[in-house]
């Protein structure tokens, strides 16, 4: 969409803008790179910019309103990763649009899934790892997280985690060991 | 001849009027040389308007009949903060209008704030005309990029009074980085710090070849230079009492004197590193005896005064960082806008944060201007060589029950944007909706700015739940809001601007127009010599001492009793007009106006369900439903739980003018305490 559209192809445009996805409307694939993302969009916003029709007639203008708004809907959705993989699943059940309000509590709801756990075995052995951590003891929250891996194997959170308490319970054990003379 | 337009910036101190030719960007001089004006309206007796630094020198001399600072007021709602804080302050007076609103008293007349700035910009019209020699009819008029939609959109009403076609509203901060970047073929990440007299913003923004795109805006409109005036003026106020006993503030002309000091004194610390500040006979003890102030300001000892304030510019400067996802490292530069970044306080304290030497080689003061104008010209050619891509720099929020207010549009989205949510309605054969519209970062509704509220009717009528309303709110370019709304199943459609609470409605800016007293603005020029006043007394870098006021106009008993000349105009609005002002009396407690949102996303049904009435909530006793104890459906639920107690109350019972009136009288600033005056009838 980053050419200059003649007048007819505006007003075509902007009346099946609700059956394009967010990658059609900044003309991109939906594997884009982040930076492909960002220039696709400025070069649609140049060709759609309301500042850039001043002289066509109202009808026109009206058009090129609705298609630019879209353009930075479709932008702000994308740009963000954890809102575009929330998109992305949404777009996979047939939805071309998503408010950014939606695609947000989306992106959230997926971070709690990633921090929690999203499968019931693994929410619950991760929740009684949290417990074992807070209560002080740092094996069993280990013995716990790597429970809960086993479950979901793919969680970047448990991961990370899984090191980092590891590392505090090596750090806890050099400590007790009894000072030598 | 070709078409022109010009930049405007419309200061809170200085305004600036700048022409982009294809030769180069021109700061068009007023008739005595100077690149900047003051942003001061003097009314003189027998009619005559001035605005510039002339007009500023009669503040000393007839603070009654000279406005300053009015872009502190303009679009706000009487009973705000910064309308108190004027009030105690300024030398004008600060009265109430229609709506809420905010007039200023002179003489006998009222001035709605759009037309002092209406004053100013028809002033900088006239200089350009004459520099150009003809007539100029459209302008970019800037705007600090904190500036809410009641602001932008007074602005917009203001250069429509004074006869300019205003074809973007554009932030300061903005048309600085396009002054700064523009045809310089730059890649870069800079920040823009701008720190005016009344405002502060900071934008971040990626400047391409021949794109500028925000990545993010945030701003302080309670923070500038001004308020470094104000506590010099404190300490010299302070330490006067001290010593002789008397209260400076107390004494209007004193008082003025004090400020044309300490302002002066201020300024000198930007070049000297002390300054000494006297102010000879500025008053009388009891004993007669006439007094003088006379006392020495180190930079370092200002610097201690302030740094407050400048560490206050840092933490929004955290947020904005943190808001375009960047830290002070990934900056290429840092860009200086306002006359306050001229202190070496401020210039080292910004290096200091930004890790690098800000950029001194745009003027601070003509930066603004010049960019609109370079924007202006791109916006009159059809073929346009750099586009600007803004964001929004206020939530938009849609009131909930509960007094809550849910974010429908986040600040720093990129605009023009548009948004849609879905609300069905309440009651069986419901026949309007109503909907509230805020601006700001609170979850709750009253710590918002209110836009105003929206009102559907005439679509389908059906059992409750039934008829689904399609809600768009959008922000075009300008920054400004407007809200439709749809019936899904007829598709039938009422849109409106965002009816301004406390702005001006069409009529009213017509029957401003016709009365013409911009017209009456008188902007010398270098022909009319025998007419020229003598440029506004620029004190000697030392001396502050102003002359004692010589036939001075006694301080304004003014026309507390006097007829007001100009008519409260009643709100716009012909008869069966779907939308309905904010504070008309009648419109507020409608029965039968609650929506539901049937997509609600962040706030569980529950709380959904009633957000026309988030303010009536507070102040009625009488409704024994408490709206959060009810229990929240599992799936967002189409089907309302029980109407309420007030719901039932008959709309005939809204309160009248006089209620109104009554309210208005009452003190207090809970924006509740205004709108619910019906639940007091
Ligand atoms: N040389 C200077 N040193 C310090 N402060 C200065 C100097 N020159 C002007 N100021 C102060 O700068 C303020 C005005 O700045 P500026 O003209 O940039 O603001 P403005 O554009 O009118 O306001 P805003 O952008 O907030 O609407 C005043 O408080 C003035 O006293
Ligand atoms: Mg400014």
């Amino acid at each position: 969409m980053s050419d200059v559209l003649a007048p007819t192809e505006i007003l075509a445009l902007a009346n099946i803008l609700d059956e394009l996805d967010y990658y059609q409307v900044l003309h991109i694939r939906p594997d884009a790179s982040a930076s492909a993302v960002r220039s696709a969009f400025h070069q649609s916003s140049r060709a759609f910019h309301p500042d850039s029709n001043r002289h066509l007639d109202a009808d026109h203008r009206q058009a090129i309103g609705r298609i630019s708004k879209r353009i930075t809907e479709a932008y702000t959705v994308l740009r963000d990763p954890r809102r575009r993989r929330a998109y992305d699943e949404a777009l996979r059940g047939g939805r071309t649009r998503m408010q950014i309000a939606e695609a947000e509590a989306g992106a959230r709801q997926q971070a709690t899934d990633e921090l929690e756990g999203k499968t019931p075995n693994g929410r619950r052995y991760s929740a009684m790892a949290r417990t074992d951590v807070a209560r002080g003891d740092l094996a069993a929250a280990v013995r716990n997280l790597q429970t809960a891996l086993t479950f979901e194997p793919a969680n970047a959170h448990f991961k990370t985690k899984l090191q980092e308490l590891k590392g505090q319970l090596e750090e806890e054990r050099r400590k007790k060991r009894p000072a030598p003379f | 001849m070709a078409e022109v337009a010009i930049g405007i910036d419309l200061g809170t101190s200085n305004s600036c009027v700048a022409i982009a030719r294809p030769d180069g960007v021109e700061v068009i001089p007023n008739a005595f040389g100077e690149n900047t004006s003051a942003s001061v309206v003097a009314f003189h007796e027998g009619g005559k308007i001035t605005v510039g630094n002339a007009a500023k020198a009669q503040i000393i001399h007839s603070p009654g009949r000279t406005v300053y600072s009015s872009k502190r007021l303009i679009g706000r709602y009487f009973f705000s903060e910064e309308v108190k804080k004027a009030q105690a302050i300024c030398s004008y007076r600060i009265v109430e209008g229609p709506n809420h609103s905010v007039r200023l008293q002179v003489a006998d007349q009222q001035y709605s704030l759009p037309e002092i700035s209406a004053m100013i910009l028809r002033e900088m019209k006239q200089v350009a005309e004459a520099h150009l020699g003809h007539e100029v009819t459209k302008a970019v008029v800037t705007v600090p990029a904190y500036f809410n939609d009641n602001q932008r959109q007074a602005t917009k009403d203001a250069g429509r009074i004074a006869g300019l076609e205003v074809l973007r509203i554009l932030n300061e901060p903005t048309a600085a980085a396009l002054s700064y970047g523009f045809g310089k073929g730059l890649t870069q990440k800079v920040a823009v710090y701008d720190l005016g007299g009344g405002t502060f913003d900071i934008s971040v923004l990626e400047i391409g070849t021949d794109v500028f795109e925000v990545l993010s805006t945030c701003g302080d409109t309670f923070l500038g230079g001004d308020d470094f005036d104000d506590r010099l003026i404190d300490l010299l106020a302070d330490e006067f009492s001290r010593t002789h006993g008397v209260n400076l503030r107390k004494d209007p002309f004193a008082f003025e004197k004090l400020k044309v000091a300490a302002e002066t004194a201020k300024k000198n610390l930007s070049i000297d590193d002390e300054v000494e500040i006297r102010i000879p006979d500025i008053a009388k003890n009891d004993a007669g005896e006439s007094l003088s102030l006379e006392r020495q300001v180190a930079h370092d000892e200002f610097a201690s005064l302030v740094m407050d304030l400048v560490m206050r510019t840092f933490k929004v400067c955290d947020e904005a960082l943190q808001q375009a996802n960047l830290t002070v490292r990934d900056l290429d530069g840092v860009i200086l806008v306002g006359g306050p970044t001229r202190l070496p306080l401020i210039r080292s304290a910004v290096g200091d944060y930004f890790q690098k030497v800000p950029k001194t080689d745009v003027d601070p003061d003509e930066v603004v201007a010049m960019g609109a104008s370079i924007h202006a010209s791109s916006l009159i050619q059809p073929e346009q060589n750099a586009f600007l891509l803004d964001v929004t720099p206020l939530s938009l929020r849609i009131g909930v029950a509960g007094g809550l207010a849910e974010t429908v549009i986040e600040r720093n989205t990129p605009v023009p944007i548009e948004q849609t949510r879905t609300f069905t309605t309440f009651q069986d054969y419901q026949e309007r909706v109503k909907i509230r519209v805020y601006q700001g970062e609170s979850r709750q509704a009253e710590e918002n700015e209110l836009l105003g509220q929206f009102e559907f009717a005439g679509f389908r009528k059906a059992r409750r739940g039934e008829v689904e309303i399609d809600v768009t709110f959008a922000i075009d370019s300008d920054g400004l809001v407007k809200v439709t709304a749809c019936d899904r199943a007829t598709g039938q459609q009422a849109s409106t601007e965002i009816t301004l609470s406390s702005g001006l409605s069409d009529e009213e800016i017509e029957n401003i127009i016709e009365r013409g007293d911009t017209e009456r603005v008188h902007t010398p020029s270098l022909d009319d010599s025998a007419e020229l006043p003598v440029p506004a007394p620029t004190p000697p870098p030392v001396a502050a001492a102003a002359p004692p006021p010589a036939a001075s106009e006694p301080p304004p008993p003014v026309a507390a009793a006097a007829p007001v000349a100009q008519a409260a105009t009643p709100p716009a609005g012909p008869a069966g007009d779907e939308i309905v002002t904010l504070d008309e009396p009648g419109d507020d407690l409608a029965d039968d106006d609650e929506l539901e949102l049937v997509a609600g996303v962040e706030t569980p049904p529950a709380e959904m369900h009633k957000q026309a009435l988030e303010v009536e909530d507070e102040g009625a006793p009488e409704d024994p439903v408490p709206l959060e104890g009810r229990p929240a459906p599992e799936t967002p639920a189409v089907e309302p739980s029980a109407p309420t107690a007030e719901a039932s109350e008959p709309v005939e019972s809204l309160a009248g003018d006089d209620v109104t009136e009554e309210y208005l009288g009452e003190a207090g600033t809970d924006l509740s305490q205004y709108y619910d005056d019906s639940e007091k009838s």
